[in-house]
Formats: C-alpha cells, sequence, structure tokens
C-alpha cells in the first residue's frame, strides 16, 4: 500500500484546495438565515450561571452517570483552583456544597452525603495497575482485582484508576454501577464481597411470574375472569 | 441439574453425541472423535478451506437470527487487521431457558474445539468463551476443559505441534438480558457498561478493541467440529434444506421442562410431543415460541417447521430456542404482560425506542391487563410496535414488541377491553 512519490501529498492537497476554491460559495447570512438543524437535535448542553456569576453546576455528577450514551463528562478546575483532569466524587462534590451553602445560607450547612474519603493505600492498586499495563481495555479485570484487593471499590481507587488509565471518571463509575458484583461499600459481615455470582432478583421475578401466568394463577384470580 | 428430554432415535445426535460421557475426561472425548476437527482444519484444510466447508454445509447461527455462519467467518478473515478475535457466546440470556448451559456441561470440549477451529480460520490467536458469572457448573466445567485440552496441545503456545498460538479463555461476564446480544457482549468484555452499539459496522468488521471479531453462539460452534469430521454433505443431509443441522431446544408442557436436541424443520407438533400430552381435560390455546420476546402463536402452527424462515414469518423467532404450550388455564394477556413488561425492565436505555418505547408498551398491555378501556390503545401499541421497529438501535427493542403483535394478530379477541372485566378500583391506574 505504502509506495511513495515525492512531492505526491503537496500535489493532492493542492487540487483539493483547487477543487473548493472553484465550488459554489454556501456563505449563510446568519443570524438572519438560518441553517436547518437535524432532526433529532435536542438543544445544547451548557451550564448556567446563577445570579452572583457562579456556575450553579454543584458537580453532584448525576448528569454524567446518568447520561446513557456517556456523552457529558465532568471537568475543570474546582472551587480552589485545583484543577482536576476529570471531576467527580465527593471531595469536590463536598467543596462546592459547602461553598454554595455558605453562599446561600450564609452559613455552613453539614452535608450529610459528603463524607471525605479515606486516604489510601495505593501500593496493591497501582501492583494491579501495572500488571494490566494501565490499559482501560481491561477495566472490568482492574475493577474486579481492586474489589478483590480492597474487599470493595474506594472512590480513591476509581479516581486514582480513572487518572491512570485516561478512563473518564463517569464511565468507569457506570460500568462499576451496572455490573451488580461490583460494590461501592465494605461487605457487611454476612454478605460476601467475592467477584460475580449473584443471582439476578429480576430474572427469579420473571421466572416465577412466567410460572404462574402459564398456570391461570396470576394476579387474577380465575372467578374475576369468568 | 438440567433435564434432558428423550428424543426418537432417528434423529440425528450432532450436539448432544457425547452427552453421556464424563463431560471432562479429554481421553474419553478423543477418542470419541474430539478435536479430529481441529486436526482437519490445522494440517489439511487451512483457513480458506475451512471457512469453505463451513458455507457448504450452510451452518446458521443458533443465536437467534440465523445469520450464515461462513459468511461471517469470511468476513472476519478478510478484513484487513493484525489481530483478530472469537468470541463464542454462551450467555443464555433468558433465565427461563437451559439450552446453552447444557450443551457446556455436557460437551465442553466441542464447543472449545469449536471456538478453536473458528480462530484458526479466521487467523485469530485468542479467543473468548463467555459465561454467566453466577454460573458456577459451567465456569468450573469449561475451565476443567480448557485446562485439560491446553495441556494436551490443542491449544496454547505450540497448537498441535504447528508452532502456532491459540488460547482459548473462559470469561466470566454479568449483567441483564441485553447482555446476550453480541455488541453489548463485546463491551462487556472490554469492561463497560452493557449497552449496544449501532451496526453496521458489525463485529465481524469492528469488534472487540474495534478488531474483527467472530461472534458465535456456542451451539453454532459446538456444530463446526462434527461438520469437518463428518463433512458437510453428512450435515447438510441433516435438518432441513434452508437449515441443515440441530439445535438444542428448551420444551415446556405443563408435565415437563427439559432439553432436547431437534433437526431444525421438524414439526413444532413434533418438538412440542417431547414435552408429553397434556394433563387431562386441558387444551392447547398457544405455543409460545423464542423465550422473553418470543412470538405466541396459535395452535394451527403445529403443522408448521420449527426452523429460522417460518418462524419469523409467523411473528416469533427461535430466540432463546424456548417452546412453551401455554394451556386454556392462561389468561394470554397476562402472560404477554409478564414477557413484556421483563423486555421493557431488561432494556438497557440507551436509545429512546429502547428506554421509553418498551416502557410504554408495557403500560399499554397492562391497562389491556385489567380491562382499562381506553378505545384508542389498540391502534397506538400498533403504532408504536411499529415505531419502535422502524427506529430501533438494536434487535432487543424490536423483538420485545413480538409478544403483544403476535398476540393482537392472532388471539385479537383477547386483546379486546370490551371482553375483560371492569377493573374494580376506579382508573385511576392510569
Ligand atoms: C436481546 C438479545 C439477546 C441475545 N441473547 C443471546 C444469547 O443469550 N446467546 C446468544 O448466543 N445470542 C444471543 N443473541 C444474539 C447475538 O446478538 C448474536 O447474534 C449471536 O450470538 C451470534 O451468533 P450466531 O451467528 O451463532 O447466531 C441475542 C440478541 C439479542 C438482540
Ligand atoms: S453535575 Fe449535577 S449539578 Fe452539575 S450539571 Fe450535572 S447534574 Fe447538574
Ligand atoms: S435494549 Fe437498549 S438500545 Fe436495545
Amino acid at each position: 500500500m505504502s509506495f511513495m512519490v515525492p512531492g505526491l501529498g503537496i500535489v493532492k492537497g493542492m487540487a483539493l484546495t483547487l477543487r473548493r476554491f472553484f465550488e459554489p460559495k454556501a456563505t449563510i447570512m446568519y443570524p438572519e438565515q438560518r441553517a436547518d438543524v437535524a432532526a433529532k437535535f435536542r438543544g445544547r448542553l451548557q451550564l448556567l450561571y446563577d445570579e452572583w456569576g457562579t456556575l450553579k453546576c454543584e458537580t453532584c455528577f448525576q448528569c454524567a452517570q446518568a447520561c446513557p450514551i456517556e456523552c457529558i463528562d465532568m471537568g475543570g478546575t474546582d472551587t480552589r483552583g485545583r484543577f482536576h483532569v476529570h471531576w467527580g466524587p465527593p471531595e469536590t462534590y463536598g467543596e462546592r456544597r459547602e461553598e454554595s451553602a455558605v453562599r446561600r445560607a450564609g452559613r455552613p450547612v453539614p452535608d450529610p452525603a459528603f463524607r471525605p474519603f479515606e486516604p489510601l493505600d495505593m501500593t496493591e492498586l497501582d501492583r494491579i495497575l501495572e500488571d494490566f499495563d494501565h490499559d482501560p481495555a481491561h477495566m472490568l479485570e482492574i475493577l474486579e482485582a481492586t474489589q478483590e484487593a480492597y474487599g470493595y471499590l474506594p472512590v480513591a481507587a476509581l479516581k486514582r484508576i480513572s487518572h491512570v488509565t485516561g478512563a473518564w471518571y463517569a464511565m468507569i463509575y457506570g460500568a462499576a454501577s451496572y455490573y451488580a458484583h461490583l460494590r461501592f461499600e465494605p461487605p457487611t459481615a454476612t454478605e460476601q464481597s467475592d467477584a460475580l455470582g449473584r443471582n439476578r432478583p429480576a430474572e427469579s421475578a420473571y421466572v416465577a411470574a412466567l410460572d404462574a401466568a402459564l398456570q391461570g394463577g396470576g394476579r387474577q384470580s380465575a372467578s374475576a375472569r369468568a | 441439574m438440567v433435564n434432558l428430554l428423550k428424543t426418537p432415535a432417528a434423529w440425528p445426535r450432532i450436539l448432544l453425541g457425547r452427552a453421556d460421557a464424563d463431560p471432562t475426561d479429554l481421553d474419553a472425548a478423543v477418542a470419541a472423535g474430539a478435536f479430529e476437527g481441529l486436526q482437519r482444519a490445522f494440517r489439511d484444510l487451512g483457513g480458506a478451506g475451512t471457512i469453505a466447508a463451513i458455507t457448504a454445509a450452510s451452518l446458521r447461527g443458533r443465536g437467534g437470527a440465523g445469520y450464515p455462519t461462513g459468511d461471517k467467518w469470511r468476513t472476519a478473515a478478510t478484513t484487513d487487521s493484525t489481530k483478530r478475535y472469537v468470541v463464542a457466546n454462551g450467555y443464555g440470556a433468558d433465565p427461563a431457558s437451559h439450552t446453552d448451559r447444557t450443551l457446556m456441561l455436557r460437551d465442553p470440549y466441542a464447543v472449545i474445539e469449536g471456538t478453536a477451529i473458528a480462530a484458526t480460520a479466521i487467523g485469530a490467536r485468542e479467543a473468548f468463551i463467555a459465561v454467566r458469572g453466577e454460573d458456577a457448573e459451567v465456569i468450573s466445567t469449561l475451565s476443567a476443559a480448557v485446562g485439560h485440552a491446553t495441556d494436551a496441545g490443542f491449544l496454547g503456545d505450540d497448537v498441535l505441534g504447528s508452532g502456532r498460538e491459540l488460547w482459548v479463555t473462559v470469561r466470566p461476564v454479568q449483567g441483564a438480558y441485553m447482555l446476550g446480544e453480541e455488541t453489548v457482549l463485546l463491551k462487556a468484555l472490554e469492561g463497560k457498561r452493557g449497552q449496544p452499539e449501532q451496526r453496521p459496522p458489525h463485529p465481524a468488521v469492528k469488534g472487540l478493541d474495534d478488531k474483527p471479531t467472530v461472534v458465535n453462539n456456542v451451539q453454532t460452534l459446538a456444530a463446526v467440529p462434527w461438520i469437518l469430521r463428518e463433512g458437510p454433505e453428512a450435515f447438510r443431509a441433516t435438518g432441513s434444506a434452508r437449515a441443515p443441522g440441530t439445535v438444542l431446544v428448551q420444551v415446556r408442557t405443563p408435565g415437563k421442562d427439559g432439553v432436547a436436541e431437534v433437526p431444525l424443520g421438524t414439526p413444532i407438533r413434533e418438538v412440542l410431543k417431547l414435552g408429553g400430552k397434556l394433563p387431562e381435560g386441558r387444551t392447547l390455546q398457544a405455543v409460545l415460541i423464542g423465550g422473553p420476546s418470543g412470538g405466541l402463536l396459535p395452535p394451527d402452527v403445529l403443522d408448521a417447521p420449527y426452523d429460522f424462515d417460518t418462524l419469523r414469518e409467523a411473528g416469533a423467532h427461535i430466540g432463546s430456542g424456548s417452546v412453551v404450550a401455554v394451556d386454556d388455564r392462561t389468561d394470554l394477556v397476562e402472560l404477554v404482560s409478564v414477557l413484556t413488561r421483563f423486555c421493557s425492565n431488561e432494556a438497557c436505555g440507551k436509545s429512546i425506542p429502547c428506554r421509553i418505547g418498551t416502557r410504554r408498551l408495557a403500560e399499554i398491555v397492562a391497562r389491556r391487563e385489567v380491562g382499562l378501556r381506553r378505545p384508542v390503545d389498540t391502534q397506538l401499541a400498533a403504532d408504536l410496535a411499529h415505531d419502535i421497529v422502524a427506529s430501533a438501535l438494536c434487535d432487543h427493542e424490536r423483538l420485545a414488541t413480538l409478544p403483544l403483535t403476535s398476540g393482537m394478530r392472532y388471539f385479537g379477541s383477547a386483546f379486546d377491553p370490551e371482553s375483560r372485566p371492569t377493573p374494580v378500583a376506579s382508573e385511576s391506574a392510569r
């Protein structure tokens, strides 16, 4: 495929320029004249500012996690001027919440949802990441190994994984919350923290409802139907 | 343990021929012909020859849609790439059907050998068998078998002394019903959320890690060694002309529930007969074919052949391989409601027809179920189902309309709110 003719690239580029040069112009006199937008256009995503001129976004991360096609990710500079490649979890959340509480209520409002996260010994996690070559393609295995090592998926670990693999925090959180065998809290004494293996209640409920319907004993009794 | 149903002695046994042996005993399996196909593929046929043999056998995918396997392999083999993969789909999405897991438990070597042959044919060095994470029995059986086959040199870094590499790995995955769909399964193997991708490009062109990937159902792959051993002609002599070979069917009647190996094209009556007679005083009201997103067909279909195309035309599909006799005790609207609700709950939420369309459909059926009279509902359901099919991102939401559309097509009067009792509570259920 790759034979080389010196100067061919330039000739190709100039040919394209020439072609475009003689094409009819498509200048639209915006804003007097507006182009049609795609039928499925749902408006642009934009974060709004409040009357103090600060972002209304609380960095709660809900939108990034809920977005089914993962088109939203939060990133940028936090309220203390520190740059975060991928934003999200409790500590920034706590900062913004506290800050906006001071702004709105004039006093700090303790936020029960905010727990500063425990410092985490990352040696084990770094070994795991090393094992998987920091490769986001092995995300599920990385998460499973992390859970095996720590018993659950600590926020600090997820953040580290995001930073090191370059995968969006939203993507990692999205995947981790999708799979029922992964967990975000330490297991209680009676629970097992083990990898896969939990039966899905939705499935047992379906099988039971199917059995009931086939045996004519569903929610409607036979007499009600007669 | 899954119940195997007795089939007539004249029926061919392609998938469960070794079902009575100790499943992980490699020596016994080899004595019965295991890995002969792989040796043929490696030594005599080569990649192109193997694909030609599979094409000549007219093998079609058992994962539901019946896509020609030879074509899929050729696409993956001829797409330019540095790497290729094979994924055996053993997820078995339908919780009420145990066909795939029966195969993996009874003859793991057939699945492994078929996977290895597919990898050889398309030039892949890595293959995965994806199974349910909660099915410890399948995971341990398959893993043990892969271990024995690797130790014996059928897999590993020097396959059959050729110096070529071929690794087969058992990969437990867990998610919703949707995980059985091929693009979703690949997402799970990549460690992402289980949601489908727009096709095309099909996985055979751009799959795992964006590399050409053959995704085949485990039954499809398990038929491959047999074809290479006995020849494409012998395979074409089984099943029907349009769909040769056999499939595993989960037959369920009021008296029995079990798995049987059935030649494609067998009249549905014969399939149901494997489950025994209906109890005294009961009559057959309908046959549910294809699992949660299957079609509800009237008893006149009994003489129709059980194969991909006939079922599609009738408004059902082979799907998870389940065939259920619905007797006259069942309220069909309730049954359709259970199925539609499950399909809606299991939908991934990525696209509008998936997230909202299936939900609205389930709501319409639920209104029917309690007898709420909304004159426009019938038209609404038909329109909505049509729109879902037309705008769906993946096949799940398309197929999720089948229980309702087939029910309305064949049992319209049962779905007429006039024929149902007025709900006791007011219309607040709206
Ligand atoms: C909602 C949904 C669920 C599916 N579940 C399964 C499954 O459990 N097992 C399977 O082999 N194929 C399943 N499929 C079909 C796969 O997408 C894919 O077509 C199949 O694995 C390809 O293999 P084949 O060519 O051998 O049929 C499912 C498809 C859909 C739309
Ligand atoms: S992070 Fe939370 S507050 Fe900020 S835009 Fe998203 S949903 Fe809104
Ligand atoms: S199930 Fe969500 S897009 Fe198909």
